[in-house]
This record gives structure tokens, C-alpha cells and sequence, in this order.
């Protein structure tokens, strides 16, 4: 009887916590769609092996589902997933099953770890691990593997706007194994080296500050080229 | 009587129609690079950051003024030397297959001054067919394509530099593009000393700077020792100033040995032409 | 300044084993017109190359204005005006030009007056903008005339200065070069192969074969040395010459061709020959003395 018990609990623990996992990702959805559109000034950090950049300014605008531009007077580097791709992943509802991943502590921050596996052919997104704050419904990090473009790490840091679970910082870890320097690319025959990075991964922080949230943004703004 | 044998020698280049042409060839690869980037500039572009594009996404004016100013003075290695040798390779062959080295020959003026006017005023043409350079590159290309930060690409990976940080490096660039420029038309002088017509020493020079480009470009242990001492190592070293940090010392090293090249030619020149008997 | 105005001594010059001169010695004295005579490759070109400075010579001195070449090149050129050979001028450039660009390294400034009135005086005014690549050979002699009086030179060096020259042109520079001598007493050297030019316009001259200078001295006192060659054309050419060895038994007379018979005698025999014959019934159709210099030229050369 005793056991019978243990096992109804288990059971049912487990039930109530596998919906906990879907519940978690809709609020988190809920929360998300609270925004329509942004702008906001970003400082952006590039600490990538085998590229220099001294930190640049832009203003990234973002639109529902998945319009995004950066405007910058310069050249800023930014990771080719990881922006828009998991509020855009997460938004189909029915292309991925979530699997809890237990609880873990991340900055001082209680999170609960949810796999998210795409359940359609063809997903650029192959696995989403999301570390995510249920009391504030924010997500912490992320870690994606993509399809094209290796894995990436996002860590999340949340101040003014946490009501829209929009960050103030951002800081991408990207999979650099494949960077290569061709010896003939760079035309100069005074360098005849050919370089790969030793290194395997590199950063980009990106700091952010004051949105502007839901003012309404053109659709041709996103066309429009710089 | 140095100062007036070369005026005579600007008048020369002046008045002959080849001068213009290598202007006018620069001018007009010049605007077919700017068709071509205006056209398909992007193409270029993930040329250049194919090997990051997996990963990573460049945002911003990337085909902008500066970066094809960039693309403009990488045509330094070949073409424009051409060009230069094309002027400066006829200054004392052209004058031995007119005819006119034997009346100049005659006049009060010393051997050493007529080949060193020569060396001067292919000095000078040198200088505004690099100032021609400099203005479409820098004044022109910017107009069409505005400027913005710069994305160079070299075998150490890419280097992104700021906008406000970019004119100075390109003007220390043209002046040591220059003094490459300046070393293929002091040697082509000291070849065209040894000529009797204008095609040999252009040829030479060509054959030279190109037979030079390869040498440098081999990884083979037994041109190692010698490859520092050849001109056209140190015609690329303009690129040095959009490195980060600028290694001071390579360029310093660069300069010099070009310098001396310069000297070792006008040497060679002036002692050639002093003894040579004037027979044409 | 005394003594002669150019003095060569033992000029040597060898291009790789041959030997183009060898030993060539003469002098022309202030005032010459000095005659520069030799067949081709006898090494005229050679020398006045060295006395310009275009060649170095193996061995030998060359003084100009009394000072060596060697050591003073700059300051004997100032003073020389030369044509070698054709004169050879920047096609792309006019006739004014060309003149402006010489006259600037010569030594002297010339102005823009000087220029014209220079090329009206060598007959090429009117056409001194004009490029000379459009030029006829003859007109480019002209101006390389020009070219070497523009600076108002002392001494005049001309190497075939007709060559490629109509009659008419042969004539102005014949009597060109024959008023510098006498109108600006200016000293000239001229290298010809126009025989009939040396004999009329030089007083002294020098005469080169295969390297070595041959004889050198006044033009008359060379050819008044030999012979007058007289040609007849007279009638009954065959006894006419009998008539004349029977009369005059020390003349050679020899038949050349047709009626034309060829004596050699002093210029004061052609009066009385004439006379003989003409009393002797015979007709005589012309009477024509023969160029000396060409033979006495070819007998140097042939010696």
C-alpha cells in the first residue's frame, strides 16, 4: 500500500510538473506577445577570435513575429541566431514538445530547465535549452543548436524593462571551431601564414537601453535598406 | 641647368600622348570596379566574410567609400606599376629610338643631370598618377558610396576599422603606395638606360616585379633569406597601416629598403648612361 | 684666343674589335671652314662623335677652344652648334617648342623673338606651330640648322648637312654656311660626301680613310697641286688627239667616250689647246674642266 502510494505520488508529481513545463513556455509566450514592436540603443561587444572590432553603437528595431534591423553608422557584428529565433521558435505552438530539465540556480536565480525539441522535419532550430525564471516568467539562457550555425549560448540580464521581458544585456557565446583563413584570400603576399583560431568560442555582449516599446513601426521600415 | 633640363622633361611628358593614357586607364578601371561593386558589391562582401557567415551576421554600411578605396589600392601589385613603367620606361630608350638622346647629348648640360632629370620628372609623373589615385579613391568613391567603417581581411582574420580612425592610415598608406610606385619607375629609368627602344624596358620591368610577386609568394625555405630584400615584398606594405596594432618596425623596414632601391637604381642609371657611347 | 680651335691628336676609338678610327690628327683654325672628307664607314661620324663628347675615345686628346674635352665638356659645348647625321626633334612637339626646349639647356636663353626671327631666317616662318612630325625631311634640316645657330655658337660642327636635301636646298645651305663664315666669322666644320661642296665652300680640309686621317691642309693648295682634267668634245676625236700628243708631246691625252677626249694639263694650256685645235680645222662642240678634288680624292683613297 505504502508503495502504491509512492509510485501515485511520483506519478502524479511527474504529471503535474510535465504540464508545469508547457504551462511555463505559454506564460512565457503570453509575455513575449506583450510586445508588438521595440526600439532600442545597443552597445555591442565583440570579443569573437580572429576579428577585431572596437565595441559599436546601433539601435535594433524588432517587429512581430520575426521583423528585425539594425541601424548602425558603423559595422556591427551580431550572431546569425539567437535574436528573434527563439521567441519566433517558441511562438508554434505544436512544432516542439518540451521535456523538463529539473531546477538549477543561475546567478542567484532560481530557474527551471526546459529541453524544447522540434517535432517538425527541416527546423533550423535542433534543440532549444531554456534556463527560465517561472517567478518573472523571463528566460535566464538559452542554448540552441542549430542546424547551420553550430550551438549558441545566450545569458539574459533583466533590469528597467522586466514587465516586457525585454534584457538590458545580452551576452552571445558562439561556436567558432569552423573559422578559417584562406592564405590567398587576403592578398597580401607578404603574409603567407594561413591562420585558424585556437580558440573555440567567442562573445558578444550587447547592452541595452532605453526602449522605445510598442510606438507602432512600419512594415516598410523593415525593407527599407540603411 | 638641372632645373631647366628637367622642366624640358615635364614638357615632354606633357605633350606625349601616352601620359594620358595611363591616366585614363586608371580612371576607367577605377569606375568599373565602382559599376561592379554598385552592381553586385554584396557578392564581394560575403566574399570577404564567407568564412564567418556561418555564425555570424554583419550589420551596417559595410560596401561604403572606404572599403572600396581599399579595393581600389590592392590593384597597387600589378596594374598600376604597368603603368607607371609604360611613362617612365621611354624616358631615355624613347629618347635613343627618336633620335633626340644625341642632340640632347651634345648640349652643356652633364650626363649625370640629364638622367637624373629624368628620375625627377618620372618622380613627378609618378607622384600624379598616385595623387589621381588618392583623389578618386578617397574623394570620388566616398561621394558614390558614403563612407563608413572599414572590414579588412587579412590571413590573421577580419579587422573592423572605425570610421574616424581610417583617413590618416590611408594617407600614410599612399605615401609609402607611392614610394612603391616610385621604386618601379626609378627602375624602369635605370632599364630604359640600357635600351635602345621604349618596349624592352617596359617589358623588363613587368617581367621583373613579376617574376619578384612569385618568388615572395612561395613558402620554400631557399627564397626565405632573399625575400626581404626584394622590392616587391615591400610594395604590399602599405596594408601594414589597417593592421591593429601597426607594426611600426616592418614599415619602417619597408620604407627604407625601398629608399635604397631607389638610390641603387639612379646609381646604376647614371653610371650606365655616362659611360655609354651615343651611336644612334 | 691663339692657336687653332680644335686640335685632334691621335684619336683612337675601337667598338668591341674593330677598329672604326685609329691615330686621326688635324687642326682647324679659327675662321676655317675645315672640310671633314671620306667615304662611308671611314670614320668621319666616329670622330666628330668624340669631338662632341657622344663617344669616348680609347685613347687620344681632343682640345677645343685651346681647353681639353675631357675636362671641360660643359664649357666647349656651350660654345658649339652641331647637326650629326639628320637632326632628330620631338615629334609631338611644334618647331617653336623644339627650339625653346634646346635653346634652354644650351646655355644661352633665347627669347621668343630670337625663335622667330630664327626660323624666318632658315625659311620657316609661318610654321612654327606646327608639330614637327608634319615636317619634310628638308624643312627638318632647317630648323636643326636653327637649333645650332640659336645660341649664337662659335664654332659650327655639321655632319652631312645636305644629305637628303633637294638642289634648292643644297644651295641655302651651301651659301649659308658660306655667310657664317664671312658675315659672323664663325667656325666651321662640315662633313660631306658632296665633293663639289668641299672644293666651293672649304678653305682647309682633312681627308679619312679606313680610320686614318689621310692629308690634311688647304683645300688649294691639295687640288692645285694636280692636274686640270680638261674634257673635249671635238670632232674627229681620233686625229684631234694625234694632232695634240704630236704638239704637246708631254700631255696625256686619253679618249673617254664618243667625241670626248680627256687631257691632263695646267690650267694655263686650256687657251693654247683651244687655240691649236681650232686652227687645226678641228670643231670644238664643248670645253669642260673636270672636278680635281673627286680624283685627287679617290686617288688618296686608293693609295
Amino acid at each position: 500500500m505504502k508503495n502504491l502510494l509512492v509510485i501515485y505520488f511520483l506519478f502524479f508529481s511527474f504529471l503535474s510538473f510535465s504540464q508545469t513545463s508547457d504551462q511555463i513556455i505559454a506564460q512565457l509566450i503570453t509575455k513575449i506577445n506583450l510586445v508588438k514592436d521595440y526600439s532600442v540603443k545597443a552597445s555591442i561587444k565583440a570579443d569573437i577570435p580572429m576579428i577585431k572590432i572596437l565595441p559599436v553603437n546601433a539601435t535594433i528595431y524588432f517587429k512581430q513575429k520575426d521583423k528585425f534591423k539594425v541601424v548602425t553608422k558603423g559595422i556591427a557584428i551580431l550572431p546569425k541566431q539567437g535574436f528573434t529565433d527563439v521567441s519566433n521558435f517558441l511562438s508554434k505552438k505544436g512544432s516542439y514538445v518540451c521535456v523538463d530539465g529539473g531546477t538549477k540556480v543561475l546567478n542567484g536565480i532560481l530557474t527551471n530547465m526546459i529541453t524544447v525539441i522540434p517535432t517538425v522535419e527541416n527546423s533550423e532550430i535542433i534543440l532549444a535549452k531554456l534556463w527560465i525564471d517561472t517567478k518573472r516568467k523571463l528566460i535566464i539562457k538559452t542554448d540552441l543548436t542549430t542546424r547551420g550555425s553550430g550551438s549558441v549560448t545566450i545569458d539574459y540580464q533583466y533590469a528597467a524593462q522586466v514587465a516586457y521581458g525585454l534584457p538590458d544585456q545580452i551576452i552571445f557565446t558562439v561556436d567558432v571551431k569552423k573559422f578559417k583563413m584562406p592564405k590567398s584570400v587576403s592578398g597580401n603576399v607578404n603574409q603567407s601564414n594561413a591562420k585558424t583560431s585556437q580558440k573555440k568560442t567567442g562573445t558578444i555582449t550587447i547592452k541595452l537601453s532605453s526602449y522605445v516599446i510598442n510606438k507602432g513601426i512600419s512594415d516598410e521600415f523593415f525593407k527599407k535598406k540603411n | 641647368m638641372l632645373v631647366r633640363n628637367t622642366y624640358n622633361e615635364f614638357i615632354k611628358i606633357i605633350a606625349k600622348p601616352r601620359s594620358y593614357i595611363g591616366l585614363g586607364v586608371l580612371t576607367a578601371l577605377i569606375f568599373v570596379i565602382l559599376f561592379a561593386m554598385k552592381a553586385d558589391g554584396s557578392s564581394f562582401i560575403s566574399f570577404v566574410t564567407s568564412s564567418f557567415e556561418q555564425t555570424l551576421t554583419f550589420n551596417g554600411n559595410i560596401l561604403n567609400g572606404n572599403l572600396i578605396a581599399f579595393i581600389i589600392l590592392q590593384m597597387l601589385i600589378v596594374h598600376i606599376p604597368l603603368l607607371v613603367a609604360l611613362v617612365t620606361g621611354d624616358l631615355i630608350s624613347g629618347e635613343a629610338a627618336m633620335g633626340t638622346i644625341r642632340m640632347l647629348a651634345t648640349k652643356p648640360i652633364s650626363r649625370t643631370n640629364i638622367v637624373l632629370s629624368k628620375f625627377i620628372a618620372g618622380a613627378v609623373y609618378t607622384l600624379i598618377l598616385t595623387l589621381w589615385l588618392a583623389f578618386l579613391a578617397l574623394v570620388v568613391v566616398k561621394w558614390m558610396f558614403g563612407t563608413g567603417d572599414l572590414i579588412v581581411l587579412n590571413s590573421n582574420g577580419l579587422i573592423i576599422l572605425q570610421e574616424q580612425d581610417i583617413m590618416w592610415r590611408y594617407l600614410c598608406s599612399f605615401f609609402v603606395a607611392y614610394l612603391a610606385l616610385l621604386t618601379v619607375s626609378s627602375l624602369s629609368i635605370c632599364l630604359s638606360a640600357f635600351a635602345e627602344n621604349s618596349i624592352g624596358p617596359i617589358v623588363s620591368t613587368m617581367g621583373i616585379i613579376i617574376l619578384f610577386t612569385i618568388i615572395g609568394s612561395m613558402d620554400v625555405t631557399v627564397f626565405d633569406s632573399i625575400k626581404k630584400f626584394l622590392f616587391t615584398t615591400h610594395m604590399a606594405s602599405w596594408r601594414s597601416f589597417f593592421e591593429d596594432p601597426i607594426n611600426l618596425k616592418d614599415i619602417w623596414q619597408s620604407i627604407l629598403i625601398l629608399i635604397l632601391h631607389n638610390i641603387l637604381f639612379v646609381v646604376i642609371a647614371v653610371l650606365k648612361f655616362n659611360k655609354k657611347d651615343i651611336t644612334s | 684666343m691663339d692657336g687653332p680651335i680644335i686640335e685632334v691628336k691621335n684619336l683612337s676609338k675601337k667598338f668591341g674589335t674593330f677598329e672604326a678610327i685609329k691615330d686621326v690628327s688635324f687642326s682647324v683654325n679659327k675662321g676655317d671652314v675645315f672640310g671633314f672628307l671620306g667615304p662611308n664607314g671611314a670614320g668621319k661620324s666616329t670622330t666628330i662623335r668624340c669631338m662632341l663628347s657622344l663617344i669616348a675615345p680609347n685613347s687620344g686628346t681632343i682640345a677645343i677652344f685651346g681647353k681639353n674635352l675631357a675636362n671641360h665638356r660643359t664649357q666647349i659645348l656651350k660654345n658649339i652648334g652641331c647637326i650629326i647625321e639628320k637632326p632628330d626633334f620631338y615629334r609631338y612637339l611644334s618647331a617653336e617648342k623644339n627650339l625653346e626646349m634646346f635653346a634652354r639647356i644650351s646655355g644661352r636663353d633665347s627669347s621668343k623673338k630670337e625663335i622667330q626671327e630664327m626660323l624666318e631666317f632658315v625659311g620657316l616662318d609661318g610654321r612654327g606651330k606646327d608639330k614637327v612630325k608634319g615636317f619634310s625631311h628638308g624643312m627638318k634640316q632647317r630648323l636643326g640648322i636653327a637649333q645650332t645657330l640659336l645660341h649664337k655658337p662659335d664654332l659650327i660642327i655639321l655632319d652631312e648637312p645636305t644629305t637628303g636635301l633637294d638642289p634648292q636646298g643644297i644651295i641655302e645651305v651651301r651659301n649659308l654656311i658660306l655667310r657664317l663664315k664671312t658675315e659672323q666669322q664663325k667656325t666651321v666644320l662640315l662633313s660631306s660626301h658632296q665633293l663639289s661642296e668641299i672644293e666651293i665652300i672649304a678653305n682647309r680640309m682633312v681627308i679619312i680613310n679606313k680610320g686614318k686621317s689621310m692629308i690634311e691642309g688647304s683645300v688649294d693648295a691639295l687640288v692645285n697641286e694636280q692636274d686640270l682634267l680638261l674634257q673635249i668634245d671635238v670632232s674627229d676625236h681620233q686625229n684631234a688627239m694625234k694632232a695634240i700628243e704630236l704638239e704637246f708631246p708631254a700631255l696625256h691625252v686619253k679618249h673617254l667616250h664618243g667625241a670626248i677626249i680627256e687631257i691632263a694639263l695646267e690650267k694655263e694650256m686650256v687657251p693654247k689647246i683651244n687655240y691649236f685645235l681650232v686652227n687645226k680645222g678641228f670643231s670644238i662642240h664643248s670645253l669642260e674642266p673636270k672636278r680635281k678634288l673627286e680624283d685627287f680624292f679617290m686617288k688618296i683613297i686608293q693609295e
